[in-house]
């Protein structure tokens, strides 16, 4: 298996202008190609790119320019909008036909704005579950399903699986997210940009940099003014290290799931240390407050600072690393753990490590590029395993990554003008803006008006890979549960919303 | 197994002394927001305010920290009135007490002692439930780091425990989500008495940027009875520590009342 990236749409222009598509081209910002096009038509069109390796990223009920059905799907170097106007109707055409991704954003269209799709296998209630409430799909003797969740053992989030088992062997796991739904694209409407970033910033906590960098990007490209290049580089900083500490929690967890002590406080003193280190450089833990539209607040550290922790920071970890891949205690958890092929992750329109772990190299970084990651360039870490160790192995790999990502963007910081911050105009424009985060690529589409946010949309990556982590279980028991649900990473706020 | 222990050495102490000994925050660090000058304000600062923690009542300024998501905006735009201060103990024993501060009892240096003393003889320990209601996942994190040897929690006597029927404290997280009610109700009813409930978190103490109305409760004081604040978003691990001792005060109290009750 051949790590295999996102592909480039070869001849979009002839493809989409097919009579049968019926396709108007409007104006869209670089890399961003928007389609407006007949809600008869959309699946045909969808269909059309995913047949060609597009990226299913997400489906949203619009109200700007006017109310609308809006299916964005990824490529390399672009992403592709497809708008189809609702005229009344409240019926379409199920995308499910032919992507499993459409299952779950479908059924919350369903829920949010009473859209029908037409043909989607299972249109049920997803919006407010009742923990209650149990599903069951396999019958015979001895089988029973066993609720775990939302309240659950330890310090989690809340959220429900439903494992069907026969006592040891895990013989189908349903997901049940969204017992967290805090209806905050709804808060988002006329807010000023800059309160914008903030609440973006506590859609996913762990993901503050990520979340809070896609919506101002998508503001950003709306009203057409980039942020300052000085800017661009210290978003890289924040941005790496959240990532890095998001991989030493899934390490921490790991480690704790094999009950290897010192390995849980090695790995907790590690992400200690980052934590403290970000809570230096910004004065907050998580890089809140960072991330601002145009452009960063200032950094209370200097570059030098940063690097001489991050030196000392890697030393350890190193060790650390080595001695936790070397123990066999450790490893076996994880060795054919919650496998997932290249098809399943297709399918599902997988993302983040979990894509990369089982041979997808697709990573916004690098297959979208966005601020200072056009210039400073980099591939994918990838695995070809698909399991449960192929995916922390991804993430020891990004974090390497991100240091030496973060070295590159405090060398040429001085070339640049010392502006943090770029003024943006009100403009009555829409946008997209995405960011890699730490459990895989975020979108934010974003209405503007008046200077202020009209409206705005969210494609979680957690809510994507989800689904990936039901269908990793394949002659699973119930004590690798805990291993391949903390080699995913995800987090239910971002998914709930 | 002997590299680990090697590597479990190499490190030496890194644990906090707090409560015993204060734990300065770092320069710059976002505790707490302060009002310096309360009078002669203009209503518009209200609007400065992303979460409606200002209040300005004839020409006086409130600042609500239950509300308070410490992004620095009002600092920014009247920096003589406001000032982000760079505290971990910020947790209350009432709402409203986030909105006046506390009443000056005692200097802090007096408080410490007293929560450290506390935390010695605790020789019933302590077991906590945590509750997720509709946190961001932040709040989570700096949870599960209170068992990481910088502040190693179980010092302290303070445990956390998967079982409600063995829980003391009661530590919620989050605005309260209408499909997180019930679950929420429910751990709470199941817990033996005495109990104390944290709200940990802005979201917790008032629903934070959550609407105010639908989805989201609006704090968890709305579906039951609150003992202690821990404001922050999300609140350090040494504020949830300070929040967690308040707390555990609260306990072994009634338990104390309850013995002398009897005859």
């Amino acid at each position: 298996m051949k790590p295999e990236p996102l592909r480039r749409l070869e001849d979009p222009s002839e493809l989409l202008a097919q009579p049968r598509l019926a396709a108007v081209v409007e104006d869209a910002p670089g890399d961003e190609r928007r389609l407006k096009l007949p809600l008869a038509r959309l699946d045909a069109a969808a269909e059309l790119l995913v047949e060609r390796h597009g990226r299913l990223v997400g489906m949203f009920c619009v109200d700007r320019p006017e109310p609308s059905l809006l299916v964005s799907i990824a490529f390399r170097g672009e992403l592709i909008a497809l708008r189809a106007p609702l005229e009344g109707e409240v019926e379409y055409p199920s995308l499910a036909r032919f992507s499993r991704a459409a299952l779950l954003p479908e059924r919350e269209l369903h829920d949010r704005f009473g859209l029908v799709p037409v043909g989607h296998p299972e249109l049920t209630p997803i919006l407010h579950p009742d923990p209650d409430r149990i599903t069951r799909d396999v019958i015979g003797a001895g089988t029973f399903v066993m609720p775990y969740g939302p309240v659950r053992s330890g310090i989690f989030e809340s959220i429900q699986y439903e494992i069907e088992t026969g006592g040891e062997d895990v013989l189908a796991l349903h997901v049940r997210p969204f017992f967290k739904h805090r209806a905050l694209e709804q808060r988002f409407r006329d807010l000023p940009y800059e309160h914008g970033t903030l609440l973006a910033e506590r859609v996913a906590g762990i993901a503050t940099v990520a979340h809070a960098l896609a919506f101002a990007q998508a503001v950003e490209r709306a009203t057409g003014v980039e942020a300052t290049r000085r800017a661009q580089r210290w978003r890289v900083v924040h941005a790496e290290l959240e990532r890095i500490a998001n991989h030493l929690d899934v390490a921490m967890k790991l480690a704790d799931d094999a009950a290897l002590a010192v390995g849980v406080a090695r790995f907790g003193i590690l992400k200690e240390e980052i934590m403290r280190l970000r809570a230096r450089l910004c004065g907050s833990r998580f890089g809140r407050g960072v991330v601002v539209p145009g452009g960063v607040s200032a950094p209370l550290l200097a570059p030098n600072d940063v690097l001489r922790a991050l030196d000392e920071f890697e030393r350890d970890l190193r060790r650390d690393r080595r001695l936790l891949l070397a123990t066999t205690s450790f490893t076996d958890r994880l060795i054919g753990s919650g496998r997932l092929d290249f098809a399943a992750i297709e399918s599902y329109a997988g993302v983040g490590p979990v894509a990369r772990g089982s041979g997808v190299a697709t990573d916004a970084r690098f297959e979208r590029p966005y601020g200072a990651y056009v210039r400073l360039g980099g591939d994918p870490v990838t695995s070809e395993e698909g399991d449960a160790q192929g995916r922390l192995l991804v993430r020891f790999g990004e974090i390497r990554q991100s240091l030496h990502l973060i070295r590159q963007a405090f060398e040429r910081l001085d070339k640049y003008g010392p502006e943090l911050r770029a003024d943006l105009p009100p403009v009555d424009a829409t946008g997209f803006g995405w960011a890699e985060a730490p459990m895989g690529e975020v979108v934010y589409w974003v209405a503007l008006g008046g200077g202020r946010v009209r409206s705005t949309r969210i494609a979680s990556p957690s809510l994507r890979n989800w689904p990936l982590f039901a269908a990793s279980f394949r002659g699973d028991v119930l004590t690798d549960f805990s291993f391949i649900e903390h080699s995913f990473g995800l987090t239910p706020a971002g998914a709930d919303r | 197994m002997l590299e680990w222990l090697a590597r479990g050495l190499h490190k030496g102490i890194v644990t906090t002394g707090y409560p015993r000994r204060p734990e300065p925050a770092p320069a710059g660090f976002r505790g707490r927001v302060a009002v310096i000058e309360a009078g002669a304000a203009d209503p518009s600062l209200e609007d400065v305010c992303p979460t409606g923690a200002i209040t300005v009542r004839d020409g006086d300024v409130a600042l609500d920290r239950g509300r308070c998501i410490l992004c620095g905006l009002c600092v920014a735009a009247d920096p003589a009135r406001f000032t982000l201060v760079s505290d971990f103990e910020t947790a209350a024993g009432s709402r409203w007490a986030l909105v006046v501060g506390e009443p000056p009892v005692a200097t802090l240096d007096a408080v410490r002692r007293t929560l450290g003393d506390r935390s010695r003889t605790l020789r019933r320990s302590i077991h906590i439930r945590h509750v997720d209601a509709g946190s961001d996942g932040a709040d989570e994190w700096e949870i599960s780091a209170l068992t990481n040897p910088y502040y190693d929690m179980q010092r302290l006597g303070l445990y956390f425990t998967p079982a409600p029927r063995h829980a003391d404290v009661l530590l919620v997280t989050g605005g309260v989500t209408e499909s997180m009610r019930a679950p929420l109700a429910r751990t709470y009813e199941v817990m033996p008495s005495p109990k104390a409930v944290v709200a940990a978190g802005t979201d917790a103490c008032s629903g934070g940027f959550a609407l105010p109305a639908g989805e989201v409760a609006g704090g968890v004081d709305q579906v039951l009875p609150v003992h202690v604040y821990v404001p922050g978003s999300p609140p350090s691990p040494i504020a949830l520590l300070h929040g967690l001792l308040l707390a555990a005060g609260i306990v072994t109290n009634e338990i104390a009342n309850e013995r002398q009750a009897q005859p």
